[in-house]
């Protein structure tokens, strides 16, 4: 390890047990081997046991900072317990230097009988502090928690949002030289949260602070991290900068090949009528007019993935026996937290011709300005009027809206710029 | 540990007062033989169960100290063997509540303590280690199997009625060849009797148990210390 790197993972795997019984008996096991100084045979999988982290490997300057991203279940949290040192890898390795504060879960290390003031103590001394430099930094400590005097009751009266300000506070105010942080600030309200990022940004920049964060929130891993990790299933899919690693997790996502899928159809289920826009509509009848949808970008290239700001064309393909007249086609997108984030249809801008037998119905949107987002879309065909729906369903594949390189934000406006005087 | 209970940190003392006050009850009715002994029975039972105490609160404690802190342990790393350490800690404090309660007897019977009663925090050294080595051991098999630890309450009860403590050893039977091979006899019952008249018949079964109860505290330390890093996965 050269003096600038804080962490390294060589072909680290972790392999947990699924049930109560084998975790017994290999326990049993283990420990009787490796009290004898035997091998435990930790490399290969026994039955009932699974790699819940496989082969990933990683490292980590000082000053840097790693997100890592990926579905439940996937292995995030057990890598930060193997970066912690609470896991042993049973295969690779796993170093680190300097002083390790991790957050992993809200109000890990708090006794619930004790108040929040002995807690910082208590906590702060499994983190390698002494009582004179908590005295110290105590100050410190409660003005970041700001739970004002709720510090003096026992924590188990403490909601979990004040059980992350005071964790938190004290895993910032440890001097630690690495710090990993698990998906625990989504609990924190909004202000405390940007309070905790600003921080975060104050640590790795003045005191070289490596840092780990685990996310669900997209935005905060492209923003906040250079490097990123995607796992799936333990696996490490994609390692990289963050910006092509969360394209890489939203597309791998959008393309329904994990379980994920499930949860999107279920997603789509829930939509309701009211959701699309229209007033009236509430059946959701299922045709087969609309055959295929193509989505396109500013070269053409048929595509599901575009840049915000660009040109994107639609095309339906759609195959009908029946005349259809004036017809409607629309489409309606959900971003990636499933909320309604736009609805197109051909109503409001044009009256279509009828139509039968085969054909394409194209909208060209320049510039389309959906922010930066992964979309679900469904598409709706209407005859004459939008309450009388013929087709409404979802699409197979999303929509990938990327950042262009130029651009900052989630959206690249078009603008222009002068000194106004009077 | 005496957190939410309105009389707090007097239960350390009443808990002691009521076992004594029942073997004393026993002793009236005669259950036990206790023979002749020099000083008046409360102080005989109180210094033994003094001594037996350590070592039964110590193995409780510690046996379930991994578990109970099973939360703590799956998500935060520091060394396993400061939770041992620590709930061994905290069952030394009813100890010497208990020291200043036998202080009150001898003030109560108007008995002087031989001056080698001051060798108390000598003896109890090897009750210590023994306990310690086995809590060792035992929070780790409990943190494997939950059996472990209701098996250890169970046997502690069991156990105290197996030792010669309350009573005198009989010269003969079944109880007497248990007591000649049992440690804790030793460690406790020769070690009261140093106590009281500075001296033992048993001196060599007192020497062998100290050095037993010093080579199991070295196995638990470093059978602890090889497999704790593996423990936080089972616990």
């Amino acid at each position: 390890m050269d003096s600038e790197c804080a962490i390294k993972v060589e072909h680290a795997s972790k392999k947990y047990c699924r049930t109560l019984g084998g975790s017994m008996r290999y326990g049993v096991k283990d420990i009787a081997r490796n009290t004898l100084g035997l091998s435990s045979h930790s490399d290969t999988l026994r039955k009932d046991e699974f790699w819940a982290v496989n082969d990933v490997s990683f490292d980590l300057n000082k000053g840097e900072a790693l997100g890592i991203v990926g579905p439940n279940g996937s292995g995030k949290t057990s890598i930060l317990k193997l970066l912690n040192g609470i896991f042993w890898p049973d295969k690779g390795k796993v170093s680190t230097r300097g002083k390790v504060s991790a957050l992993i879960e809200v109000g890990a290390g708090f006794h619930p009988m004790l108040t929040g003031r002995e807690n910082i103590y208590v906590n702060a001394a499994i983190l390698g502090m002494n009582k004179a430099e908590v005295d110290e930094r105590l100050n410190d400590i409660m003005e970041f928690a700001d739970i004002g005097d709720f510090i003096d009751s026992p924590v188990r009266t403490y909601s979990s949002g004040m059980f992350v300000r005071l964790g938190f506070a004290v895993a910032v105010n440890c001097q630690p030289n690495i710090l990993l942080v698990d998906e625990v600030l989504a609990v924190g309200d909004r202000e405390f949260q940007m309070k905790c990022f600003r921080k975060m940004h104050e640590l790795k920049v003045d005191e070289e602070v490596s840092i780990v964060l685990i996310s669900h929130n997209e935005y905060a891993i492209r923003e906040f991290t250079t490097k990123c990790l995607v796992l799936e299933r333990g696996k490490q899919v994609f390692y990289g900068d963050s910006e092509s690693a969360i394209s890489y997790y939203i597309n791998s996502l959008t393309n329904a090949k994990t379980y994920h899928g499930h949860a999107a159809a279920d997603m789509s289920r829930q939509r309701t009528a009211s959701g699309l826009g229209m007033k009236d509509a509430i059946a959701k009848p299922e045709g087969d007019i609309i055959r295929k949808v193509i989505f396109r970008d500013s070269r053409s290239n048929e595509t599901n993935r575009i840049y915000t700001g660009e040109r994107l064309e639609i095309d339906f393909h759609y195959e009908t026996s029946k005349t259809i007249k004036s017809p409607i086609f629309g489409i309606n997108f959900y971003n990636e937290l499933g909320l309604f984030s736009g609805f197109w249809n051909s109503y409001e801008k044009v009256k279509l011709p009828d139509i039968c037998g085969q054909g394409c119905v194209r909208v060209i949107v320049d510039p389309c300005d959906l922010p930066v987002d992964s979309y679900q879309c469904g598409v709706v065909v209407c005859e004459e009027q939008e309450s009388n729906v013929l087709e409404w369903k979802d699409l197979p594949i999303g929509l990938v809206v990327q950042r262009p390189n130029d651009a900052r934000g989630f959206q690249k406006l078009k603008q222009s710029w002068k000194v106004v005087t009077k | 540990m005496y957190r939410q209970a309105i009389i707090g940190v007097l239960w350390a003392l009443i808990i002691p007062l009521v076992s004594l006050a029942t073997f004393i009850l026993l002793n009236a009715s005669g259950v036990f033989n206790v023979g002749a002994i020099s000083v008046p029975y409360p102080i005989y039972a109180l210094l033994g169960l003094l001594l037996w105490q350590v070592f039964a609160t110590i193995l409780i404690a510690t046996t379930s100290s991994l578990v109970n802190a099973g939360a703590m342990v799956r998500k935060i790393n520091f060394s396993k063997k400061a939770l041992v350490l620590a709930s061994a800690g905290q069952s030394l404090v009813p100890f010497i509540i208990q020291v200043v309660l036998l202080s009150a007897l001898f003030l109560y019977y108007r008995v002087t303590p031989s001056v080698y009663t001051l060798l108390i925090p000598i003896v109890v050294v090897p009750v210590i280690l023994l306990s310690l080595g086995l809590g060792f051991l035992l929070s780790l098999a409990n943190a494997v199997a939950r059996d472990v630890g209701s098996m250890v309450s169970i046997l502690m009860g069991f156990l105290l009625f197996l030792t010669p403590i309350l009573y005198l050893k009989p010269s003969t039977g079944i109880l007497a060849k248990i007591a000649d091979i049992n440690p804790l006899y030793y460690l406790v019952s020769s070690a009261r009797d140093v106590l009281l008249k500075g001296t033992t018949s048993e001196w060599m079964g007192w020497v062998v148990s100290c050095l037993l109860s010093l080579a199991v505290f070295m196995f638990g330390l470093v059978v602890f210390h090889l497999t704790e890093v593996r423990v936080a996965e089972r616990v």
